[in-house]
């Protein structure tokens, strides 16, 4: 083997069966990741294993944490963090770029289209039955035009490179996409770790994100608003997300909310400050639709704001994402993406879809059922991995519970091949060792008022357990750092 | 600023300065009665009873035994106990947890620092042997606070409520700590020739109140009684004084009342009013009754804060 003498590689395995990113097909280090991979080779094990500790104890010190919730105790946990960045290539990196813009920008059109007019239906491009069945499409928001015209200003895309080195779309997340935090803490702790390694890469800093979230809400602002108020809202400390939140007010320089610090008055809404009611004219809203507003979704939600949906129809206030796009980010309506981008934008897909069949067709669900051994079965409207079945994991008892779900009700999934994520070196607590472990990306698109913007980076999840192909925190994932190199 | 937001901030400033003026009362107390002049002051349940008095749990029972560890684990660790430190550093941390977005990075990071070391702090050393180690590493580490507070926040309305909350506590603290010393100097009259002549309490009511050698230089001599309640309560330029601390919660609540309207209904006119009381107030005035002096400032602070709390947190 070709890294004998590197330190920390010498007990990697290597599956010839998976695709690793580090190395090319005949074994050789890629080029992009050689300096890298002889740079952390100058370290032993036991360095590493002191650095690691370092990095987890920088995050629980700065309170990077979320709760997980147990039939005990909340426990405080940090979100695992490999030291072992991924590289992605300028040239990659414009196709994914472009890739999530495209699909953005689609998506927003699509989504006007089905509150509006429906040509998109109207010409039998998307059935019917798949929007109206959506639990996620609000008839609250028919005739709604939100201002600036956008309705998913963030959109986060999980993107996975498949066996045969090609990115495929796993999922668009548009409603309340999270992680963007990490992408920067992430970089903040390998800096502080190991940044030695930054002196031989040109890589794309992240920490613009805020600026340009900023600069999008603001484009974004009510009619007859000079200078806005933007605040974030979240439904409080206790949330798994709450970091983030914060995060983000802080370094947008906006106040963070909670819903019982904000009221709605004549269909304006304001913030309860020392010095009285001050108006609110764009929210961020970390909050679910269901619970934005008890007058108008859930009447028992304590973490809304009363009013603060017929003051948003008023065009009195910005919220983002806007309310209803779940329709779209849907597992089913997913499988049209490549009918929607053509149909909107007249361009080929830059990123491509995985195969889906409906189990709401019934041949499709027919297929399905007979190669159950072979697919992915996803529930159409779970978000955090929840839900779903991996075919060739499944024991035969297993097999026929997940059949007779789907045949009860086969609008609720989707199913697709499996598919094989790449694998990447990632230290592993338990060996002290590195080993292969399967990755994807989320990358976080930004979409204005003539204005788009894609973090350059990204959060590569990481499934910590060996195999284990379902990258979500709450599913025991980690992260890594994720380098775009510059364009040279 | 958000008004719940500011409830928070000023809170947070509370039980940071909290834990510190207990830690180190537990302290003091403890290690000077080690090696005090008379039997009564060394007399270990004397001290834990007067450690109970000042947080606010006094034993009324003359005759009940007290178990060191159980006291030293009540005041320090007990999460069952609500004025426990390592509650008070809970309730710091909670509060600065839903203020996040505004507080500085660095400052969360002590703050949360402090709270997991606390909260890591073996039981069974803290009580057997680890109380020196325990207490100088919270009042050190309230210290570090204080600095991030000033060194890492913009001196905005933000920094403004924080202090006034530091301030308050710190005024009623140190009136706490003197109420204790006076009640320990009343108990242990008996052992003392003179009810107030006696430098040994005194001198470890200053050490309490971090001011000892401040004190020394002023008035370069043994502390007595009156030199001590002169200091810690009327001096203003003792840094740990109840009247420095007006005079911040003054300059403070003064930031954020823009206006500077003549409004008598105003937490800005109620501090200037206390405040102008004890400035030209001579110490044989309080001296006579000193009781009554604590009650009253006592008092007089939490109208303060009841006031401020409806001025800017109740919306």
């Amino acid at each position: 083997m070709a890294h004998s003498s590197n330190q920390i590689f010498t007990s990697y395995e290597r599956n010839p069966a998976l695709l690793d990113e580090i190395y090319e097909s005949n074994g050789e280090v890629k080029e992009i990741y050689k300096k890298l991979f002889s740079l952390y080779g100058e370290h032993s094990i036991l360095d590493y294993v002191k650095l690691n500790e370092k990095a987890k104890s920088s995050f629980f010190n700065q309170g990077i944490t979320f709760q997980v919730y147990s039939e005990k105790d909340t426990q405080e946990k940090i979100f695992p963090f490999d030291l072992f960045p991924r590289i992605i290539d300028p040239e990659d990196w414009d196709i994914i770029e472009r890739g999530a813009i495209q699909r953005s920008k689609a998506l927003n059109l699509f989504l006007w289209d089905v509150y509006h007019d429906k040509k998109i239906i109207k010409q039998g491009i998307v059935p019917m039955d798949l929007i109206s069945s959506s639990i996620n499409y609000m008839h609250q928001m028919l005739g709604v035009d939100p201002p600036g015209g956008i309705y998913n200003h963030i959109s986060g895309t999980d993107i996975i490179k498949h066996s045969d080195g090609k990115y495929y779309v796993l999922e668009d997340n548009i409603r309340c996409p999270s992680g963007v935090s990490y992408v920067i803490c992430n970089r903040t702790a390998l800096k502080r770790a190991l940044f030695g390694v930054f002196n031989h890469y040109q890589t794309c800093s992240v920490t613009n994100y805020a600026e340009n979230l900023l600069e999008l809400l603001e484009s974004v602002k009510p009619k007859g608003v000079d200078v806005p108020n933007v605040v974030v809202i979240t439904p409080g400390m206790y949330n798994s997300a709450f970091y983030e939140h914060s995060y983000l007010a802080k370094t947008m320089g906006v106040e963070l909310v909670e819903g019982r610090d904000l009221f709605v008055e004549n269909d304006f809404v304001y913030m309860k400050t020392i010095r009285g009611p001050l108006k609110v004219d764009i929210i961020y809203r970390r909050i679910d639709d269901l619970f934005l507003d008890p007058l108008e979704f859930k009447p028992d939600s304590s973490i809304g704001v009363p009013g603060l949906f017929a003051a948003y129809k008023k065009g009195n206030v910005t919220l983002a994402n806007a309310p209803g796009t779940g329709v779209a980010d849907d597992k089913a309506v997913y499988t049209y993406m490549p009918e929607i981008i053509k149909y909107y934008l007249n361009e080929e897909p830059i990123l491509s879809n995985v195969h889906t069949y409906h189990c709401s067709r019934p041949d499709e669900l027919k297929y399905v059922l007979e190669h159950i051994h072979e697919l992915v079965i996803k529930p159409v409207d779970e978000a955090g991995g929840y839900g779903i079945s991996i075919g060739n994991r499944l024991t035969k008892s297993e097999i026929e519970t997940v059949k007779k779900q789907i045949k009860e009700n086969p609008r609720k999934y989707v199913a697709q091949p499996i598919l094989s994520l790449s694998v990447h070196p990632t230290y592993i607590d338990e060996s002290e060792s590195f080993e292969q472990r399967h990755v994807d990306l989320r990358t976080f698109t930004i979409l204005g008022k003539d204005k788009e913007f894609v973090l350059k980076g990204g959060l590569t999840r990481v499934a910590l357990k060996k195999g284990n192909l379902i990258v979500n925190s709450s599913q025991g994932g980690g992260s890594k750092d994720t380098w775009v190199l510059k364009n040279n | 600023m958000l008004a719940r937001v500011a409830n928070n901030l000023f809170w947070m400033g509370r039980y940071i300065e909290r834990s510190e003026h207990i830690a180190r009362y537990l302290n003091v107390n403890y290690f000077s009665s080690l090696d005090a002049p008379n039997e009564r002051s060394q007399d270990r349940q004397f001290v834990l009873r007067s450690m109970l008095f000042m947080v606010g749990d006094p034993v009324t029972d003359e005759k009940l035994f007290l178990d060191e560890e159980n006291v030293l684990y009540k005041i320090g660790l007990d999460p069952g106990f609500a004025f426990s430190i390592i509650n008070n550093v809970k309730y710091a941390r909670e509060n600065a947890n839903s203020a996040r977005d505004l507080i500085s990075t660095e400052l969360y990071e002590a703050i949360n620092k402090f709270y997991h070391f606390v909260l890591k702090y073996p039981v069974d050393a803290y009580v057997k042997n680890g109380l020196h180690d325990f207490t100088v590493n919270v009042t050190e580490m309230s210290a570090i606070l204080r600095g991030k507070i000033r060194g890492t926040l913009l001196h905005d309305e933000v920094y403004a409520i924080i202090l006034m909350g530091v301030n308050i506590e710190r005024a009623t603290q140190i009136i706490r700590i003197i109420n204790a010393k006076y009640n320990d100097a009343l108990k242990a009259q008996g052992s003392y020739g003179h009810k107030f002549g006696n430098s040994f309490e005194w001198t470890t009511l200053l050490k309490c109140a971090e001011s000892y050698d401040m004190m020394r230089r002023f008035y370069k001599k043994t502390p007595s009684s009156i030199t001590t309640l002169e200091f810690l309560i009327l001096n203003p330029n003792s840094p740990r004084s109840v009247m420095n601390s007006l005079n911040q919660v003054y300059k403070h609540i003064r930031e954020l009342d823009l206006n500077r309207t003549y409004d008598k209904k105003s937490t800005s006119f109620l501090v200037g009013k206390v405040r102008a009381e004890y400035e030209y107030k001579l110490i044989e005035e309080i001296e006579g009754d000193i009781q009554s002096f604590i009650d009253s400032i006592l008092d007089r602070l939490s109208e303060i804060s009841l006031k401020m709390e409806n001025e800017f947190f109740h919306y």
